[in-house]
C-alpha cells in the first residue's frame, strides 16, 4: 500500500470522566482514503474517542488534527463544517421528517444561507430547497434508498436508518466519516449490502473509521484495525497482524482464565426433580414492526443458573425486559411459579418474586446507598397496602432488616458506605449495589443483564463469584452475559440466542465445548483464527469477540 | 399562496357585515395572532419552550408608547423601532436561556416574563406603575385618524399576513429543515453542521420582533396600556394557542388563536378564575390532541368512521 498523506491525526489524547479515565494517551494517523476499524472490549472507550474526533467532546489531553487543523477544541459543526461526517449508535434519523428531508438536512449548513433570505424566500433560498433535493436524491440513490424517499424516516427498518444516517453524514459533504457501529442490530443480508456501500464510499475517495463488534463485518471491510482496551490503544496494524497480536487476544480472550476452574459448576443433577419457576413458550417481541424475538421458548427451574448468551443484538435484554413486563410482548405461555405473568404490570412481576438487574445497573445516582436499597424494597412494601407505605407492620420492617443484613453480609463494601451517593460508587461497587436492590425484595428468581458490562476483570470474577453465592443460597438465576465463557463457568444450563431465536440450548458444559455458539457469535468468519488449543476456546473467543454495548 | 388569497377575501368580506362586535374581535385576533406565530416558530418548529412571550408582547407594546411620548416618534416609527429593540433584547435573552433546556428552560423563560411584568408595574417614571400609560396617539395615514376598529383592521391583518407569509417561507426554507432538526435532535443537528446556538438565537429574535410588533400595535389601536394584559396568563394562553394549532403549523396556529380568542369570550362570566379553565384546556389538549385540536379531532372522526367503513366491507 502506498503510504498517502495523513488526514487525521491523533496525538496523545486522553478523556477523564470525574476521574475516571475513559481514554488515556491515544495516538494514531488515518491516511487519505484508508478503510479504518476501532474494535475493543465493551467499555473500552471506543465511542467515547469518536466523540473526540467528531467534536462532540471536548479531550481533557492531546491534540487532534484534521488536515492539518487543530480540531480538539471545536465543536461538532465547525468540525463538520471542516470536513468530518459521522454517524451516531442509534443511527437517530430525524422520525418527524421524510426520508429525503433528513439527507436535505445533512446539505443545509454548507448551503450557508441566512435568516432574511430564508424569511423572504427569493434568490438563494428559493433554489437552495430544490437544489438539496437533487442532491439528497443523488445520494440516496447511490445507498439504495430511492423506493423510500418519500416515506417518514421513522417507518424505515434499522438496516435502512444506518443507511440513511451515512447519506445523511455524506449530504455535510465530508471526506472523513465516522461511523459508530454501522452494522449493530442489522441481519447478516443487511449487514451484507451495507459492507458494499461503504466499499463503494471508499473506492470514491472518502477516508472511513468505524467503530464496529461485528468481528465478521470488520474482517470483511477493514484494511486496518486499531484496537482499544480500557481507554488504551494496544494494537495498530493490519487486520491479520492484529489478531495474532497476542496483546489483543489478552485482551478479548484471556482475561477470565481462572474463573472455569475456581468455580465448580454445580451438579447438574444433585437434588430430586426440581420445580420449574419460569416456563416460556413462543415469546414475540416487535418493535415497530421490527421483530427483536420470534419464537422463544425457555424453563428456568428452581436453584440453577441459567446462561443467556448470544451476539450483540440478539434479544438477550429484550427477553429479560419482556419477562420484567417493561416491554411489551406476545406468547404463548408466560409463566412464573405455575401463574401467568404475561397481563400484569412490571411492579406486579416484582411482587410475585421475579427480580431483574438492569443493564447498565440504573442506580439512582442522587440517592444514597441505603436509599437505592430501600427503594427496592417499594414493592414488597406496597403490596402489604398503601398505609403500609406510611406505616410498615413490625413483620414488614423485620423482614426488611433481615434483607438488609443478607444483602450487607453478601456485599459488606455496601454497609460502610451505606451513606454515600450512589452516584459517586465505582462500577463495580455500582454492580454490587444494583444487585442488592434487587434482592431487597426478596425473589425467587433473579434476572441480571449483563452484570459484567465495563467492569476490570478481578471486579468481574468477584460479582460472578457472589452469583455463585446466591445460588448456593438457593435464589434461582437467569443470567445474561456478553462474557459467555464467564456466564457459561457458572451456569448450569445456557440458552443461545441469535437474530431474536434460540439457536441452542444445552448443560452448560456442553455449549462451553460446542462449535455451534462460534458461529452464533462470529458468523461465517471464524476461518484464520488461531486455532482452539482448548475446550474452553471458542466459546471465550464468542464471548469476546461478540461482546456489544448498546 | 392560494390560501393568503382566500384568508384575504375572506377577511374583506367580514368587513361587509358591518358588524362593530364582529370586527373588534378579528382586531383582537390578529393583534393576538402576531406573538403566536412567533412563538410557534420557536416552540413549534425549533422545540424550544417559552413561557414568557407575553413579555415581549409587552415591551413592544410600552416600548412603542414610550418612544412614541418621550422621542417624540410616528406612531408607525415608534411600533418598528421597539419591535427592533426588543428583537435584539430577545436575540440576547436567547443567548442566556438557551444554555438551558427543557424544564429549565421553561422555568428561566417564565422567571423573564414575571421580571418583565413586575418592571412594568415597579418602574413608574417610565411605564406609569399598576395606573400605565393614556393618551397614547392612534396610528395615522395621511393625518386621517385609525380609530375605529375597520380603520385598523387592515393594518392589524395586513402585519399578520405578512407575518404569516414570511413564517411559511422560513419554515420551507433549508433553515427550517435546520429548525425542525434541532427540534428533534440536538447533538445530529450539531453533527450535520447545524449551529444550534445560532439557530436558536435567530428564532428567538424573529419571535421576539413578531410579539413585539403585536405589542406596539395594540397600544396604538387601544390607546391605553396597563401591565395586567402581559402578565404570565398570557404567556400561557399565547402557548396554549399554539399547542391547539398543533405547534409546528402555522395555519392552524392561526385556528387556535381563533379558537382560544372565541373560548376566551366564553369564560369572560368567569373573570379571573378563566385562568382555570385555561390550564384544564391546555392539559386536555396536550394530552388527547398533542398534534392540534383541528388534526386531533379530524382524526378522532376517522377514527370514529373506520368502524362504519369496515362494515360496508
Amino acid at each position: 500500500m502506498i503510504p498517502a498523506a495523513p488526514v487525521l491525526e491523533v496525538e496523545h489524547v486522553g478523556v477523564k470522566f470525574g476521574g475516571l479515565s475513559a481514554v488515556s494517551d491515544v495516538s494514531f494517523t488515518v491516511r487519505r482514503g484508508e478503510l479504518l476499524a476501532l474494535i475493543g472490549p465493551n467499555g473500552a472507550g471506543k465511542t467515547t474517542l469518536l466523540n473526540t474526533m467528531a467534536g462532540a467532546l471536548a479531550p481533557t489531553a492531546g491534540r487532534i488534527r484534521f488536515q492539518d487543523e487543530p480540531i480538539e477544541n471545536l465543536p461538532a459543526h465547525r468540525v463538520n463544517a471542516l470536513g468530518i461526517g459521522r454517524t451516531f449508535q442509534a443511527a437517530e434519523p430525524f422520525r418527524h421528517m421524510s426520508v429525503r428531508e433528513n439527507v436535505m438536512a445533512g446539505g443545509v449548513a454548507a448551503a450557508k444561507i441566512g435568516l432574511l433570505p430564508s424569511l423572504i424566500g427569493w434568490g438563494r433560498a428559493h433554489g437552495a430547497m430544490s437544489e438539496l433535493a437533487r442532491k439528497a436524491d443523488e445520494l440516496l440513490a447511490q445507498i439504495g434508498l430511492t423506493a423510500r424517499t418519500d416515506d417518514p424516516a421513522s417507518v424505515l427498518t434499522a438496516g435502512q436508518r444506518r443507511l440513511l444516517a451515512i447519506a445523511r453524514a455524506l449530504a455535510t459533504g465530508a471526506e472523513l466519516l465516522l461511523l459508530d457501529e454501522p452494522g449493530a442490530g442489522l441481519s447478516e443480508a443487511e449487514k451484507q449490502t451495507l459492507v458494499a456501500i461503504i466499499r463503494s464510499l471508499s473506492a470514491a475517495g472518502k477516508t472511513v473509521l468505524f467503530v464496529e463488534h461485528d468481528m465478521g463485518f470488520v474482517g470483511q471491510l477493514s484494511q486496518r484495525i486499531i484496537v482499544l482496551d480500557h481507554g488504551i490503544l494496544i494494537a495498530d496494524g493490519r487486520p491479520d497482524a492484529v489478531r495474532s497480536d497476542p496483546k489483543v487476544i489478552e485482551a478479548y480472550l484471556g482475561r477470565r482464565r481462572a474463573t472455569p476452574a475456581t468455580l465448580t459448576p454445580a451438579p447438574a443433577s444433585s437434588a430430586a426433580p426440581r420445580q420449574t419457576l419460569l416456563r416460556v413458550r413462543n415469546l414475540a417481541v416487535e418493535y415497530g414492526g421490527q421483530r427483536a424475538l420470534d419464537n422463544v421458548s425457555l424453563d428456568v427451574k428452581e436453584g440453577e443458573i441459567v446462561a443467556l448468551i448470544g451476539a450483540n443484538g440478539a434479544g438477550k435484554s429484550t427477553l429479560l425486559k419482556a419477562l420484567a413486563r417493561t416491554e411489551s410482548s406476545r406468547a404463548e405461555e408466560m409463566s412464573f411459579l405455575g401463574e401467568s405473568i404475561a397481563a400484569i404490570g412490571p411492579d406486579q412481576v416484582v411482587m410475585r418474586g421475579l427480580g431483574l438487574v438492569p443493564e447498565g445497573r440504573a442506580i439512582f445516582a442522587s440517592l444514597n446507598v441505603l436509599d437505592n436499597l430501600m427503594a427496592g424494597r417499594y414493592a414488597a412494601r406496597r403490596m402489604a397496602g398503601i398505609a403500609s407505605l406510611l406505616r410498615p407492620s413490625k413483620n414488614e420492617v423485620l423482614a426488611t432488616q433481615e434483607r438488609l443484613q443478607a444483602v450487607y453480609e453478601l456485599f459488606p463494601i455496601l454497609m460502610e458506605r451505606r451513606d454515600q451517593l450512589a452516584g459517586t460508587l465505582s462500577g463495580g461497587q455500582g454492580q454490587m449495589l444494583a444487585i442488592a436492590r434487587a434482592l431487597m425484595a426478596a425473589p425467587r428468581l433473579l434476572m441480571l443483564d449483563e452484570p459484567s458490562l465495563g467492569l476490570a476483570p478481578q471486579v468481574v470474577e468477584e460479582i460472578m463469584s457472589c452469583l455463585d453465592r446466591l445460588r448456593s443460597q438457593g435464589l434461582t438465576i437467569l443470567l445474561v452475559e456478553q462474557n459467555a465463557t464467564a456466564a457459561l463457568g457458572i451456569a448450569d444450563r445456557g440458552y443461545v440466542l441469535a437474530n431474536g431465536r434460540v439457536v441452542k440450548s444445552g448443560s452448560a458444559r456442553e455449549l462451553r465445548s460446542d462449535p455451534a455458539i462460534t458461529s452464533a457469535y462470529l458468523g461465517a468468519t471464524n476461518a484464520g483464527e488461531p486455532a482452539a488449543n482448548e475446550p474452553v476456546a471458542p466459546a471465550r473467543r464468542a464471548a469476546a469477540l461478540g461482546s456489544g454495548a448498546s | 399562496m392560494l390560501r393568503f388569497l382566500i384568508l384575504a377575501l375572506a377577511l374583506a368580506g367580514s368587513l361587509l357585515l358591518n358588524s362593530g362586535y364582529f370586527t373588534n374581535l378579528l382586531v383582537i385576533i390578529g393583534l393576538h395572532t402576531l406573538p403566536a406565530i412567533g412563538l410557534a416558530l420557536l416552540m413549534g418548529y425549533t422545540g424550544q419552550i417559552s413561557l414568557g412571550h407575553a413579555a415581549f408582547y409587552g415591551l413592544g407594546a410600552y416600548g412603542a408608547a414610550i418612544l412614541g411620548r418621550r422621542l417624540g416618534l410616528d406612531p408607525w416609527l415608534d411600533i418598528l423601532v421597539a419591535s427592533v429593540i426588543v428583537a435584539v433584547i430577545a436575540r440576547w435573552i436567547g443567548a442566556l436561556v438557551f444554555r438551558l433546556r427543557g424544564h429549565h428552560l421553561a422555568m428561566a423563560t417564565l422567571a423573564f416574563g414575571i421580571i418583565v411584568h413586575i418592571g412594568l408595574v415597579e418602574l413608574r417614571d417610565l411605564t406609569g406603575g399598576p395606573n400605565g400609560l393614556t393618551g397614547i396617539p392612534p396610528l395615522s395615514i395621511f393625518g386621517h385618524k385609525l380609530t375605529s376598529d375597520f380603520a385598523i383592521f387592515p393594518v392589524v391583518w395586513g402585519a399578520c399576513l405578512l407575518m404569516m407569509a414570511l413564517a411559511q417561507n422560513l419554515v420551507g426554507s433549508p433553515l427550517g429543515l435546520s429548525m425542525r432538526a434541532i427540534a428533534e435532535n440536538e447533538r445530529v443537528a450539531a453533527s450535520v453542521g447545524t449551529d444550534v446556538a445560532a439557530v436558536k438565537r435567530h428564532i428567538m429574535m424573529l419571535s421576539g420582533f413578531m410579539a413585539a410588533l403585536g405589542g406596539g400595535l395594540y397600544a396604538h389601536y387601544i390607546g391605553y396600556l396597563s401591565p395586567g394584559p402581559f402578565d404570565v396568563g398570557f404567556s400561557i394562553r399565547l402557548l396554549l394557542m399554539v399547542a391547539v394549532g398543533g405547534f409546528a403549523n402555522i395555519w392552524g396556529v392561526l385556528f387556535g388563536v381563533v379558537f382560544i380568542t372565541l373560548i376566551g369570550e366564553l369564560l369572560k362570566p368567569l373573570g379571573s378564575y378563566d385562568v382555570i379553565a385555561y390550564g384544564a384546556l391546555l392539559i386536555i389538549v396536550i394530552i388527547f390532541f398533542p398534534r392540534g385540536l383541528l388534526e386531533g379531532l379530524g382524526g378522532l372522526l376517522a377514527h370514529l368512521k373506520s368502524p362504519l367503513l369496515r362494515g360496508a366491507k
